[in-house]
């Protein structure tokens, strides 16, 4: 798993830490342009704090402050005169060390000779006030982008080498930033010459970098004394409210694999209807980097100009070679854009290209937000299903907690259906597809599934197969038995939101997916079409069969049934339940499958499924193992890599590989 | 919307009949002449493409006329007469490499908006004599009778893009004409989206680049004279509109009715928000010739506004 952790810097050295006092930011202006340098800060201009000269600190937006959403942005007056009481807005730093446009060379042809003269600008000596950590983060980005590796951009290289930076820390946020999530901030760490923290009267500043000492020391030492404990504390307690102000709004691990491993989602074409594909999140993101080389020429042809300029992997031609583009459709356009900021940059670049600014939902002109759609597209579930959610209780080998049975139901003749009370709480938490521990004594103890979630129990399907299950299939109202639980892992239902669901299933199979169907029922609506197809033996062993009609009926859930054999009672199908789907008519690029039953049945299920079109990602199988624990101690339950039980019981084809079906593992 | 690119730039490095240099014409149909300003505006530049391009035909420059053959025809203006419709065929017969210019020619222009209304109503209601006007029913642009091989959209068009091709045509190169977003140039050039910061609608996001986001640097919306870009997200707008801004279907449908409202896909979307709201005024009630089936198809039913709102003109639409 990738991590930001790895690609963080160290901490550059901080020297000590200063008060300036807030006329000391004139100073700091004067400073830098005595330096010869350009300064460039947050101005307002057209309604927006943009990013421009600033000639002197009255340029600087004291007193204005922002409101940001999806699509929208408003400056507001602040009660206060701070300098940076605002969040970043439509501009950002790559417009100076990877302007939008730039001359890259001349070309000349006289006679048969040809010439190129690359134009190689002297970049002007530049010092930018008020970056943020998102934006420090982005150069980062750019910087590995552009300048690492064998082949380096020298005109960012050289304007990036050029720019003096002093860092604000965030202490205000609004509802479009996300650098938490992403692990950029807000609070500034490295990449500063110098770095303020904006307080009531002045600033505190940290020193970055030998050239920031330098200042301190010299042009600002009049304006600055060393940093009282309350200075230093109110500072950090500052950024740290901003941090918790923002929370986190896009819960990012595993994104990477999440994102890519939904490259079929059916969200990206609903997304294209709204997105305009107008490019503006790539050229307001400080990250994008994609530019296109525009030339012009004289009317003669023979003198020529080549000058790089912004670019949009959202533009139609963007792709496009002499027969077309490869990326015809806007979906495909959108996807390519996410994938690649939030998914495949870490494989190029080693970083997420994502620094949560926030910048492509603001500014963004019909309101998309980025963070929505990857919630959707890529929910913060694990690609394998995800481990329980409460505690188990008796949680250890030799342990179980008591509970009494209060109803049975015989289901079929064998098999039959306990309602268990006054365990623990723990048990009616469970999740979908988890097991207990079952134990009577002078019987080994069990892994049974739990085939229902009642208020204060759980209820349990046995198929009394051999003395242990005998024993409790036997049991009656009253009895008591052992219980550990509920253990491992659960059917990742989020997966299939906005998706359709087939349940496969046979035989006694059916109950660890009861309760499945029970969350899809009471929930009906946030999913697409469901498909049940169930096997049994023969009629008479058809599980919860009057259930079924209810599922049916008022469940909005397709029921599909067949028998091994039957009498001439039996007016259904006959034969395996992969026969059913023979003729079905569904495709299965939206499908989420979950299945239980016989290994063989399984097996032959996905080879079904894989060849309607449902990935190995999105097939589910819960397995059967020899469990004599269920907490994975005892070992008997192993299966390549995993503990069935402690792992399990719920695995993604995706995840078993090519150990799921095969004899003797 | 956007043409074939049919011609071989190649054809512009020799002219017709012996003459050294390409011979251009410049023809007007239904337009207000504001494009073949644009051409007399570039002053000193003209200068230099008169030494590559000998211009037989100018009616606005020049008393000199031709008919042809042209190696470069320029036309401005869209199909609104039948003596339109029997002048285009020809003049394609004797051109070479057809470049149309401006919003009338490559979309119908403004008064394609009468392609939304009854015709014969809104002629008897603009002129006292109906009987002596030859219009036609819809306005149209040149790409819907004749192939065309270059366009060059806007209200008026750009002079950086009209040397562009002019340029590429003496030089026999692929002239560079975007079909980006106006978005994009605003924000090459730093300018704030109003969309964004002021809630005004704009156009830009559906409309292609070439005015150098003229409006925006302005602090106004897009109105969209450059027409539809490729795979204009059009009714994906216009749902934003209606739904971000307490908008009616009429105020946003209106918004997509300016220059380039016939053009493909702003044409659908207006229909399907109820037509213009200046046909459903002149009691053609969207019935016009404007609809998603094509030439003469109905349109949908509409309604008079209870307060007709039509803004830069009185309330009798003048």
């Amino acid at each position: 798993m990738i991590t930001a952790e790895l690609t963080r810097p160290e901490r550059t050295t901080t020297a000590g830490r200063w008060y300036l006092e807030r006329s000391g930011l004139e100073t700091l202006v004067a400073a830098l342009r005595a330096d010869g340098r350009t300064v460039i800060g947050p101005t307002v201009a057209d309604g927006a704090i943009v990013y421009d000269e600033i000639r002197a600190s009255s340029d600087l937006p004291h007193g204005v402050g922002d409101v940001q959403a999806a699509g929208k942005y408003r400056l507001t007056t602040r009660e206060d005169a701070r300098a940076f009481g605002y969040v970043v807005g439509p501009t950002s730093w790559k417009r100076w060390v990877f302007p939008p446009l730039v001359e890259l060379n001349t070309g000349m042809r006289a006679g048969h000779r040809v010439e190129f003269t690359p134009t190689r600008p002297d970049p002007t000596r530049l010092a930018f006030i008020g970056v943020r950590a998102c934006e420090i983060a982005a150069f980062d980005a750019q910087d590995r982008v552009l300048d690492s590796g064998h082949f380096r951009d020298a005109d960012y290289a050289a304007r990036r080498k050029a720019a003096f930076i002093v860092a604000v820390q965030c202490t205000t946020a609004e509802s479009t930033c996300f650098c938490t999530s992403m692990g950029t901030g807000p609070e500034v760490e490295h990449g500063f010459d110098l770095a303020l923290t904006e307080l009531d009267d002045g600033f505190l500043v940290d020193v970055g970098s030998p050239a920031g000492l330098e200042l301190v020391q010299g042009a600002l030492a009049g304006s600055m004394r060393p940093a009282t404990p309350v200075e230093v504390y109110t500072a950090a307690a500052d950024v740290a409210a901003t941090r918790a102000r923002i929370g986190d709004p896009l819960p990012a691990a595993g994104l990477h694999d999440r994102l890519l491993a939904q490259l079929d989602h059916p969200r990206w074409a609903q997304v294209a209807e709204r997105c305009i594909t107008c490019g503006n999140c790539t050229l307001a993101c400080p990250t994008c980097f994609c530019t296109s080389v525009i030339q012009t020429t004289d009317i003669e042809g023979n003198a020529a100009t080549n000058e790089r300029a912004w670019d949009s992997c959202f533009s139609p031609g963007f792709a496009r070679v002499a027969g077309g583009s490869f990326r015809t459709r806007p979906r495909d356009r959108y996807r390519q854009w996410l994938t690649h900021k939030f998914g495949t940059w870490w494989d190029q670049f080693g970083t997420s290209g994502c620094t949560g600014c926030g910048r492509c939902i603001t500014w963004c002109p019909v309101g998309i937000d980025v963070r929505e759609e990857l919630m959707a597209i890529a929910p913060p579930v694990a690609l394998s299903p995800e481990p329980a959610r409460v505690e188990p209780v008796a949680a250890s080998f030799d342990d179980f907690v008591v509970a009494q049975v209060v109803g049975t139901r015989q289901e079929t003749a064998d098999t039959v259906t306990l309602t268990l009370s006054g365990a623990d709480p723990a048990f009616s938490k469970g999740s979908l597809g988890q097991f207990a521990m079952v134990a009577i004594p002078g019987f080994p103890p069990l892994p049974i599934s739990i085939s229902r979630f009642t208020v204060d129990g759980i209820e349990l399907t046995i198929r009394g197969a051999g003395p242990a299950t005998k024993a409790m299939c036997a049991l009656k109202i009253g009895d008591q038995l052992g219980l550990r639980g509920p253990l491992g892992n659960n059917w990742p239902l989020d997966r299939a939101v906005g998706r359709d669901l087939v349940i496969v299933t046979g035989g006694i199979g059916l109950a660890p997916l009861r309760p499945v169907i029970h969350a899809l029922a009471a929930d009906r609506r946030r999913f697409g079409d469901v498909r049940l197809y169930y096997g049994a033996r023969t009629p008479a062993d058809i599980l919860y069969h009057e259930e079924m009609r209810a599922w049916a009926s008022r469940g909005g859930i397709e029921v599909n049934l067949t028998v091994d054999r039957a009498g001439p009672e039996w007016d259904g199908n006959v034969g395996v339940v992969t026969q059913l789907f023979d003729h079905a008519t569904w495709e299965g690029a939206n499908v989420v499958a979950f299945v239980c039953g016989p290994e063989r049945m399984m097996q032959a299920t996905a080879n079904t499924l894989a060849g309607r079109g449902v990935t190995n990602s999105r097939i589910f199988v819960t397995l059967e193992r020899h469990m004599e624990c269920g907490i994975g101690l005892c070992g008997h339950c192993q299966m390549g890599k995993y503990f069935v039980c402690r792992d399990g019981p719920v695995f993604s084809l995706a995840q078993l590989g090519d150990i799921f079906g095969r004899e003797g593992i | 919307m956007a043409p074939e690119i049919t011609a071989s730039v190649e054809h512009g490095r020799t002219g017709h009949g012996g003459s050294p240099h390409p011979r251009v014409g410049v023809v007007k149909f239904a337009s207000c002449d504001g494009c073949q300003l644009t051409i007399l505006d570039l002053e000193d530049r003209l200068l230099e493409i008169t030494e590559h391009f000998e211009i037989i035909d100018f009616p606005e420059a020049s008393s000199s006329r031709s008919s042809g053959p042209f190696d470069v025809l320029f036309i401005e203006g869209s199909v609104s007469t039948p003596d339109h419709l029997r002048r285009i065929g020809e003049l394609r017969k004797q051109t070479r490499v057809l470049a149309t210019i401006g919003a009338c020619a490559t979309s119908g222009g403004i008064q394609a908006l009468r392609n939304w209304a009854d015709h014969d109503a809104y002629r008897s209601a603009v002129y006292p004599r109906p009987e002596f006007v030859e219009s036609l029913a819809r306005s149209t642009p040149i790409s819907e009778h004749v192939p065309v091989d270059f366009e060059l959209r806007g209200c008026p068009i750009s002079p950086d893009q009209l040397v562009e091709l002019l340029t590429a045509l003496a030089t026999g190169r692929r002239p560079q004409l975007r079909d980006e977003a106006v978005c994009m140039e605003c924000k090459r050039r730093g300018v704030v989206c109003v969309m964004s910061a002021q809630g005004m609608p704009c156009l830009g996001q559906v409309t292609q680049t070439g005015c150098g986001a003229i409006c925006p640097r302005m602090g106004r919306g897009c109105y969209g004279c450059f027409g539809p870009r490729e795979q204009a997200n059009a009714a994906g707008l216009a749902r934003y509109l209606q739904a971000s801004g307490d908008r009616s279907a009429e105020d946003v449908g209106q918004l997509f009715a300016g220059f380039t409202a016939y053009a493909e896909p702003f044409r659908s979307t207006i229909t399907d928000l109820g037509g213009t709201r200046g046909a459903r005024r002149s009691g053609g009630g969207g019935g016009g010739a404007a609809g998603r089936g094509g030439p003469g198809a109905a349109g949908r039913a509409s309604y008079l506004p209870a307060k007709p709102r039509m803004e830069g003109f009185d309330d009798d639409g003048h």
